[in-house]
């Protein structure tokens, strides 16, 4: 018989781990969202964050949230070195030709993760991060409560940016409508690199926490870019916010199948749902109707 | 002026009959030297299952990141039905050829009815649910630990010549090789028959398809059947070839990416390409790429994939064969 006490508990941590994944999907969403572009390399470049952070922290012991930025960087210049080199000289090619080309970049990322750092899992270590906070019987960590926050606060920052500056409302005019976009005067290139270059920022910036709260190792990244997507999907493209209300969703239903049935089938329970939106609700939650 | 060099252009039957001689041959060749034909071996795995995606990606384009899936499907099923149902392997392999198709059933319908990537993405997650399945059924598939002792096809007897497949290399290569015929033949058929134009049709302009009449839905899953069907068909092969079958050889990853990167190299717009890519993959493989790096040397291919795309996307073949089968990737 399953408690009160253990059922509250994998409330909590389901929907704690709901806020992270929405910050893991944030950047793949915003790029299908502007661009229509699935990048499939997504998951590799969180990854990519996890291990700058990782790193500076085993060499210099620098702290993971000091390492947010960097990652951010690491992960906005990986995105503007595949969009200059590949993705930028494909955008009139049919779609199949960008999902194989960035498939291609997972690989290839995957595979130097591989070569450079063995496929150990590593995990970002802190003390404070790990320490445990109670409310009764119900537990939560320091590192836990603060990802939740930074990734209510990264989501409602892209929202914000994309509704109240020019630079946001210049990307999503473009993505409404390019040639009206062009002809008022809109560089739609430039705008289509920046906003790959800023799906890769959101995406480095997700990896430290992904770090903490986990690990990282070359092989995290393709199974992230599928959680990503099914996200991006129940949310409905193109809404950024209600990427936490889906990732509460997926969080939550993985918990509780791990509580009520078994934790073999928790990777289960995001691909049936992916199935079940397909079939009765194919715009997600809060997209518009196709 | 005539230029220096004319692009030599060839038909696809040409070139189809220039690599089964080529197959053929290449065994006396190499003067049957074993370690050379298990490599061939896995050459001709490949391109079969290469040719299977690309009816799939080439015929209807629709790209598949999740053939491993169906392989592993095939490889398990053949393996448990010939050793715990005691089916010969000659009837557990074209059933394990079913299952794979059931298995396309069951992520195709689903899947294809949205326009766009949803597909692509699906059949990603999939195959790794298919292995985590194969993890979790310890009492069917043993597990992580695997199936020992998968046997070999029976022996074939040619008159007073008996062919055992237990222990020979060249019977296995040559089996392959036959199977990478079956599998050739029945593309050419399908591109010739009312369903392949269809496919063809869907590749070219769903929405024109689905105007003049042509069943987009029910075309796409056929696509995804027969190509179903022939990767489990190979991975029933594989099974019952190194004896040996785990979660992680059979649902491998690699049977996803190399179909992919063999049929893009060898070029998507022809049906005999894909094999020309898988050998020319599998050489580079084995004979530059693995003596550079032990592991990770998949990090050339996912570059090659991306190259590929970006600056030949016709392949090695694309550009060279008359009457290519959908539109040019490009």
């Amino acid at each position: 018989m399953v408690s009160g006490t253990t059922i509250v508990q994998s409330l909590l941590s389901g929907l704690l781990e709901g806020g992270d994944y929405a910050l893991y999907s944030l950047g793949l969403a915003f790029v299908f969202g502007i661009l229509r572009i699935i990048n499939l390399a997504h998951g590799e470049v969180v990854v990519l964050g996890g291990y700058v952070a990782y790193w500076l922290l085993v060499k210099w012991g620098v702290s993971p949230l000091l390492s947010l930025p960097l990652a951010g960087l690491a992960g906005g210049a990986a995105g503007l070195v595949t969009y200059r080199v590949f993705l930028g000289r494909v955008r009139q090619a049919p779609e199949l030709n960008t999902l194989i080309l960035t498939f291609g970049i997972h690989v290839f990322i995957a595979n130097v993760f591989l070569q450079l750092w063995t496929g150990d899992l590593r995990s970002i270590e802190v003390d404070l991060l790990q320490r445990p906070l109670s409310l009764g019987p119900i537990r939560a960590s320091v590192g836990e409560l603060l990802a939740f926050v930074i990734a209510v606060a990264a989501v409602l920052g892209v929202q914000l940016f994309l509704s109240r500056t020019r630079a946001g409302r210049a990307i999503r005019v473009t993505a409404i409508d390019r040639d009206s976009a062009a002809l008022a005067g809109i560089d739609v290139a430039r705008v289509d690199r920046r906003a790959f270059v800023i799906g890769g920022v959101l995406a480095g910036v997700a990896g430290p926490i992904l770090g903490v709260l986990t690990h990282v190792s070359p092989g995290t990244g393709g199974p992230l870019t599928v959680k990503a997507f099914i996200l991006t999907v129940l949310a409905g493209v193109g809404s950024i916010s209600g990427l936490i209300v889906a990732g509460v969703i997926l969080g939550v239903g993985e918990a509780m199948t791990v509580t009520f049935l078994s934790s073999s089938l928790r990777e289960l329970f995001g691909f049936v749902l992916f199935l079940v939106i397909l079939l009765a609700r194919p715009s997600g939650l809060f997209g518009q109707k196709a | 002026m005539r230029p220096l060099f004319a692009k030599v252009r060839i038909g696809e039957g040409t070139a189809a009959l220039a690599v089964f001689a080529a197959v053929a041959l290449l065994p006396v060749a190499l003067s049957f030297n074993p370690y050379y034909l298990s490599i061939l071996v896995s050459a001709l795995v490949l391109g079969a299952v290469a040719i299977a995606w690309n009816v799939l990606g080439g015929l209807c384009g629709q790209v598949s990141f999740g053939h491993a899936g169906f392989f592993g499907v095939g490889a398990y099923a053949s393996a448990v039905l010939a050793m715990k149902a005691d089916l010969s392997p000659v009837v557990a392999m074209p059933a394990a050829g079913l299952l794979g198709v059931l298995a396309a059933l069951l992520i195709g319908l689903p899947a294809f009815k949205l326009r766009g990537p949803y597909f692509a993405l699906a059949i990603l997650g999939f195959a790794e649910i298919l292995k985590l399945v194969a993890l979790n059924l310890d009492d069917v598939t043993g597990g992580s630990q695997g199936i020992f002792g998968v046997p070999p096809p029976p022996p074939l007897r040619l008159g007073g010549l008996a062919v055992e497949f237990a222990v020979s290399r060249t019977s296995n290569y040559y089996l392959a090789a036959l199977l990478l015929l079956v599998v050739y033949a029945s593309a050419v058929l399908l591109r010739r028959s009312r369903a392949g134009v269809a496919m063809a049709t869907v590749h070219a302009d769903e929405e024109a398809a689905a105007g003049i009449g042509v069943p987009v839905l029910r075309t796409k899953v056929l696509a995804l059947s027969v190509s179903a069907f022939f990767t489990a068909l190979l991975g029933a092969f594989f099974a019952h070839y190194v004896h040996y079958l785990a979660p992680d050889s059979a649902f491998d990853p690699s049977w996803s990416i190399m179909p992919i990167v063999a049929a893009l190299f060898g070029g998507m717009t022809t049906l005999i390409g894909p094999a020309v890519g898988a050998l020319a993959i599998t050489g580079l493989d084995e004979f530059v790429f693995k003596r550079l790096f032990e592991t990770g040397h998949q990090l050339f291919f996912g570059l090659l994939l991306a190259a590929v795309i970006v600056w030949a996307p016709s392949g090695l073949l694309g550009g060279r064969i008359r009457r290519p089968v959908g539109r040019s990737a490009a």
